[in-house]
C-alpha cells in the first residue's frame, strides 16, 4: 500500500471496538436525520416563500416549515456531537490526518454554521418585520439555504479523504480533496435523501389535527400542501436510486465486497416498493392519501438503517489493511520507546557514579541557556560576569534573587525562584572558579 | 509527530482555539450556567406576585439567551473540537480515550440540556393557559438551569485533569482522572463566578429592558442584585480555595502567564486588580440592593466588562499554567510524550515524524531540514511571522546583534531550564543545530510558513511508509521489534 502509515494515539480504546462502532452507527443516523430535516426544511421554506409571491398562504407556510427548521437544526448539532467524537475514537489517525489537510475549510463550518444559525432565526424570528420588503425576506432565505447545503459538502469531503490514505499526498487543500472520486456523487445522493426525508416528515407533520389550525391558510387546502410534499417525496425517491447507483458504480475498489454490494442492493431495494405505494398515494382520491403512509416509512427506516449498516462496513472495508498497519507499527514504535527509555536510564545511572564539580549541573540547567561563555548572547558571557563580580560569588547570588534590567539593549532577567540557597551559592562559586 | 501538521501562520495556533474558547466559556458562563437561574427565579417572582410584568421581562431575557446560546454559544462548543483535533490532535486525541465516557455523559446532558432550552423557550406563551401549567413550565426552567451546569460541571474535571493529572498517570482511569485533586476547588470557583457573570448580565439587560417603568426596575434590580451578591461571598472564598490548591510549580509561571517578563512584579499588582475589580463589583450589587433605582447602568456595564475581563485572564493564567505540558506530566505542549524523549533524542524526530519530508541532515539541507524541525517541534505554539513569533522572540533576546545559531542552539539546549513554560528540545543534537540555522536565517528573510492544508503532505517515503522500526535507514543502534 502506498500510503504514510502514521501511529495510533499509544492508549487503549475506551471500549470494546464493537460496542463503539454500533453507538457511531446508530448516533449518526439519528444525527444524519435531523441533518436532512434541516437542510430539506430550509430548502422548502424557500420554495415556498417563493410560491408565496403569487400564493399568499404558501407564504404561511413557509413560516410554519421554518419553525421546524429552528427545532432540528438544533437536534442536528447536538447529535452530532456523538458521532464526531466516536470518529474521534476509533479512526484518530485517519480522521485527524484528513480533517489537517482541509484544515481552513473544515474549521470554516463553525462560523459558517453559526452565520446559517443566525441567518435563520432572523428569517423566522422576525418575519414580520419584512412584509414589505419581501425581496430581502427571500434573499435571507436563499442565503441560509446556500449555507446549509455547501456545509455537508464539507463534511463529505471529510469523511471521503480518511478513507483513502494513499490519495492524501497528492491533495492540496479543500478543492483537490473536494474533486477525489466519488465526494461529488454522494453528496447528490444526499441532497436527493435530504429533499426526500424532509418531504416525508412534512407529510406527517401536515397530517397532524393541529395543523389546519396552527396553518390559517385562507384558500390553500391542506390536502393540495400534502399532495405537494408527496410529489417531492416521489420525485427525490427515484433521484435518490439513480444517484445511489451513480455512487455505487464510481466507488473506488478499496472498500468492494459481497457483503457490502449485497447490504447496498437490499437498502436500495428496500425502497422500491414505497415507490410502488407512493404512486398509489398519488393517483387516489384525497381521502385515501395516507392509506399506505406507514408502510412507506417502514421501508425507509428499514432502508436508512441498512444503508447505514453498510456505509460503515465500506469503510471498514477501505481502511482494513491500513488499521492493521498502524497497529503494527505502533507496537513497534512502542517497543522502541521503551527500549530507548530503558538505555538512557542506565545511561544517567552511569553518570550517576562520577564525581562532578559542584554547580556545574545546576549552571548549565538554569543558567547556559542566556549565558554562554564567551560569547554576549541573551545576556552577559559567563567571562564578563567574572570579571564583575570577581571574589564576590555573594554578589551574583544576591542579584540572581532579585533580577532586574542592566542593559539597554538586552532583555531583564527573569526569577529563579525554584533554586534553593544552596545551589545558588554552588552555582556561583563554580562560575568564578571555572 | 503522527499528523500531518495543520497551521495558521498569521494568528497562530493557539489563538484560533483561545479566540473560539473564550467566546464559549463567556457564553457559557454568562448566559447559560448563570443566567437560567434567574430566569427562573424571575418566573418564579412573577407567580408569586402574580405579576404579569416579571413574566414578560423573563421571556424577552429568555428570548436572548436562547438566540445567543442555541447559535454561538453552540457552535463555538463545537468549534474548540474542531480547533483542538486540528491543533494538537496527538493531545486532544489523548484525551479522548481517557475521557471518552465523560464526554459521552457530557453528549446525553447536553441533548437534555438543548432539549429543555427549546421546550422551555418555545412553550412559554402556551404555559399561560392555566396556573398549573405554568408551575410545570416553571419546573422546566429549574430542570434545565440544574443541567446547565451538569454540563460545566463534567467539562471542569477534564480541564482540571490537564492541569494537573493526580493519581492518573500511575492508575489511568476514568475516575481517578475525574477525582483529580483541582476539581472541586475549580469546580466551585467557576459555579460562583459563573452566578454572579449571569445575574449581572442579567441586570444589565433588565435595565435596558425596563427604561419605562422605574418602580417595576428597581424590584427586579434589588431581587437580582441580592442573589448575585450571595453568589459573590461564595466567589470570594471560592477564588481562595482554588488559589491555595494550584501546585506550586505551577506558581513559578504564573508571572510570566499574566504579564511579559519584563514585568515580573505584575503579578502582585494583578492580584490587587482582581481584588480591586471584585470589590468595584460587589460595590455596585450592595448599593444595587440597598438603592436600586439610583445605580447608573454605566456601572453595570462596568462590572459586566470587568466579569468578563477577570474570566478571560482566568483562563489565560490556567492555560498558561499547566505549561510545558499539555496533560500534566504527560504530553508537551508540543504534543510529544515524555515517554518519547529518550527515543527522539537519540534517533532524531525527523526519523519517526510520518509526515516528514527530510529524514538525514546534511551540510546542503540544513536551513530546510531546521524548516521541518521546526514543524514538528515549535509549530503549535509559535509562529514565524504573525502572533507569538519566533522572529519577534529572538528579536527579543538579540536585537540587531548578527543571529548566531552556535548561541541560538546553545540557547534552546537549555531553554527549558531558564523558561519552565518551554518543553525541552525533543530532537537530537544534528536537528538542534539545523533548527538553529534555520532560525538564524530568520533574521534577514522570511518565507510564509503553512500548513498542511495548503502545502499537503510529502508522498511516502521508507519510513512514514514502514510498519517496524528494527531496518530503518540510519539508526545506528539495534532496536525496536524485527518482524
Amino acid at each position: 500500500m502506498n500510503a504514510p502509515i502514521p501511529r495510533d494515539i499509544p492508549l487503549p480504546l475506551p471500549a470494546p471496538e464493537g460496542l463503539l462502532e454500533v453507538l457511531l452507527i446508530v448516533s449518526f443516523l439519528v444525527h444524519i436525520v435531523f441533518v436532512h430535516l434541516m437542510v430539506g426544511g430550509s430548502l422548502f421554506s424557500l420554495i415556498c416563500q417563493i410560491r408565496g409571491l403569487k400564493t399568499p398562504d404558501y407564504e404561511k407556510l413557509a413560516y410554519r416549515i421554518m419553525q421546524t427548521v429552528t427545532v432540528n437544526k438544533s437536534l442536528a448539532v447536538v447529535m452530532g456531537v456523538a458521532p464526531l467524537l466516536i470518529i474521534n475514537t476509533l479512526y484518530a489517525p485517519q480522521f485527524y490526518a484528513s480533517s489537517a489537510l482541509i484544515g481552513d475549510m473544515w474549521m470554516a463550518v463553525i462560523p459558517l454554521v453559526t452565520v446559517a444559525f443566525l441567518l435563520a432565526y432572523v428569517h423566522k424570528f422576525w418575519w414580520n418585520h419584512f412584509i414589505n420588503i419581501p425581496e430581502l425576506h427571500i434573499g435571507i432565505a436563499a442565503l441560509e439555504t446556500a449555507l446549509f447545503l455547501f456545509i455537508p459538502l464539507i463534511f463529505m469531503t471529510n469523511v471521503n479523504l480518511m478513507l483513502f490514505p494513499e490519495y492524501w499526498p497528492q491533495v492540496k487543500g479543500f478543492i483537490s480533496a473536494m474533486l477525489l472520486p466519488n465526494v461529488l456523487q454522494r453528496y447528490l445522493h444526499f441532497i436527493s435523501a435530504a429533499v426526500l426525508f424532509s418531504s416525508l416528515f412534512f407529510i406527517w407533520w401536515t397530517g397532524r389535527k393541529a395543523f389546519l389550525q396552527e396553518a390559517q391558510f385562507s384558500k390553500l387546502r391542506v390536502i393540495d400542501v400534502r399532495r405537494f410534499f408527496y410529489a417531492f417525496a416521489f420525485g427525490a425517491t427515484i433521484l435518490q436510486i439513480l444517484t445511489g447507483l451513480v455512487v455505487f458504480a464510481t466507488l473506488p475498489a478499496q472498500g468492494m465486497s459481497w457483503g457490502f454490494t449485497l447490504l447496498l442492493m437490499l437498502g436500495g431495494a428496500t425502497a422500491l416498493p414505497a415507490i410502488w405505494w407512493m404512486w398509489q398515494n398519488l393517483t387516489r382520491p384525497d381521502h385515501l392519501l395516507d392509506d399506505n403512509f406507514k408502510k412507506i416509512m417502514g421501508c425507509f427506516v428499514g432502508a436508512i438503517i441498512i444503508m447505514g449498516i453498510a456505509r460503515h462496513d465500506y469503510r471498514e472495508n477501505t481502511l482494513a489493511d491500513h488499521k492493521t498497519a498502524i497497529a503494527e507499527k505502533t507496537a513497534n514504535y512502542m517497543a522502541a520507546v521503551k527500549e530507548a527509555g530503558e538505555a538512557a536510564q542506565l545511561a544517567a545511572k552511569a553518570l550517576e557514579g562520577k564525581a562532578t564539580i559542584p554547580g556545574e549541573s545546576e549552571f548549565n540547567q538554569n543558567c547556559a541557556a542566556c549565558h554562554h561563555a564567551t560569547l554576549p548572547t541573551v545576556g552577559p558571557s559567563v567571562q564578563e560576569i567574572k570579571a564583575i563580580y570577581v571574589g564576590d560569588p555573594a554578589g551574583i547570588a544576591a542579584w540572581t534573587k532579585s533580577p532586574g534590567k542592566k542593559r539597554a539593549d538586552s532583555m531583564s532577567m527573569p526569577g529563579f525562584p525554584h533554586i534553593s540557597d544552596d545551589e545558588l551559592a554552588a552555582i556561583s562559586q563554580y562560575l568564578l572558579n571555572h | 509527530m503522527d499528523f500531518p501538521i495543520f497551521h495558521i501562520d498569521f494568528i497562530g495556533n493557539r489563538m484560533l482555539i483561545a479566540f473560539d474558547a473564550i467566546l464559549h466559556v463567556i457564553i457559557n458562563h454568562a448566559l447559560a450556567v448563570g443566567a437560567l437561574p434567574v430566569i427562573a427565579l424571575l418566573e418564579h417572582t412573577g407567580i408569586r406576585l402574580k405579576d404579569p410584568r416579571w413574566d414578560t421581562l423573563a421571556y424577552r431575557l429568555l428570548k436572548i439567551i436562547f438566540i445567543i446560546t442555541t447559535t454561538v454559544g453552540a457552535l463555538t462548543g463545537v468549534g474548540i473540537w474542531f480547533s483542538a483535533s486540528l491543533v494538537n490532535p496527538a493531545a486532544i486525541g489523548s484525551l479522548i480515550r481517557v475521557f471518552f465516557w465523560g464526554w459521552f455523559a457530557e453528549w446525553i446532558v447536553f441533548v437534555t440540556e438543548v432539549s429543555l432550552i427549546m421546550a422551555y423557550f418555545l412553550s412559554w406563551q402556551s404555559a399561560a393557559r392555566s396556573a398549573e401549567a405554568k408551575q410545570k413550565h416553571l419546573h422546566l426552567g429549574i430542570f434545565l438551569a440544574a443541567f446547565s451546569w451538569i454540563t460545566m460541571a463534567i467539562i471542569v474535571a477534564i480541564l482540571g485533569f490537564m492541569m494537573d493529572p493526580g493519581n492518573w498517570l500511575a492508575e489511568r482511569t476514568l475516575i481517578s482522572g475525574l477525582l483529580n485533586p483541582m476539581y472541586f476547588p475549580q469546580l466551585a470557583f467557576r459555579t460562583t463566578l459563573a452566578m454572579v457573570m449571569g445575574g449581572m448580565t442579567m441586570i444589565c439587560l433588565t435595565y435596558l429592558f425596563t427604561r419605562n417603568d422605574f418602580g417595576f426596575r428597581a424590584s427586579v434590580l434589588r431581587l437580582v442584585s441580592s442573589w448575585s451578591i450571595a453568589w459573590m461571598l461564595a466567589l470570594v472564598f471560592a477564588s481562595i480555595w482554588y488559589y491555595q490548591v494550584i501546585p506550586q510549580h505551577m506558581f513559578a509561571n504564573i508571572p510570566v502567564a499574566v504579564t511579559t517578563q519584563e514585568f515580573v512584579s505584575w503579578n502582585s499588582s494583578l492580584k490587587w486588580l482582581l481584588i480591586v475589580g471584585l470589590s468595584f463589583v460587589g460595590w455596585v450589587l450592595w448599593s444595587s440592593v440597598k438603592h436600586p433605582g439610583t445605580v447608573h447602568g454605566a456601572k453595570y456595564i462596568a462590572s459586566v466588562l470587568l466579569l468578563f475581563a477577570m474570566l478571560g485572564q482566568f483562563e489565560r493564567v490556567r492555560e498558561f499554567i499547566r505549561k510545558p505540558f499539555i496533560i500534566g506530566n504527560y504530553m508537551y505542549a508540543n504534543g510529544i510524550r515524555v515517554e518519547d524523549y529518550p527515543l527522539l533524542q537519540r534517533d532524531g524526530i525527523l526519523q519517526h515524524a510520518t509526515y516528514a519530508s527530510i529524514r538525514d541532515i546534511t551540510d546542503d539541507n540544513k536551513v530546510s531540514a531546521g524548516r521541518e524541525v521546526f514543524e514538528q517541534t515549535c509549530t503549535r505554539c509559535h509562529t514565524v511571522n504573525g502572533i507569538n513569533s519566533i522572529r519577534s522572540q529572538l528579536k527579543k533576546m538579540y536585537g540587531d546583534k548578527l543571529w548566531q545559531s552556535d548561541v541560538i542552539a546553545a540557547y534552546i539546549e537549555n531553554m527549558h531550564g531558564a523558561r519552565y513554560f518551554m518543553p525541552p528540545f525533543p530532537g537530537n543534537k544534528a536537528e538542534l543545530n539545523a533548527l538553529a540555522v534555520y532560525l538564524s536565517t530568520l533574521q534577514k528573510r522570511a518565507t510564509a510558513f503553512n500548513g498542511v492544508q495548503i502545502n499537503g503532505i510529502p508522498k511516502p517515503d521508507k519510513i512514514s511508509a514502514a510498519t517496524f522500526y528494527g531496518a530503518l535507514p540510519n539508526l545506528d543502534a539495534p532496536h525496536g521489534v524485527q518482524k
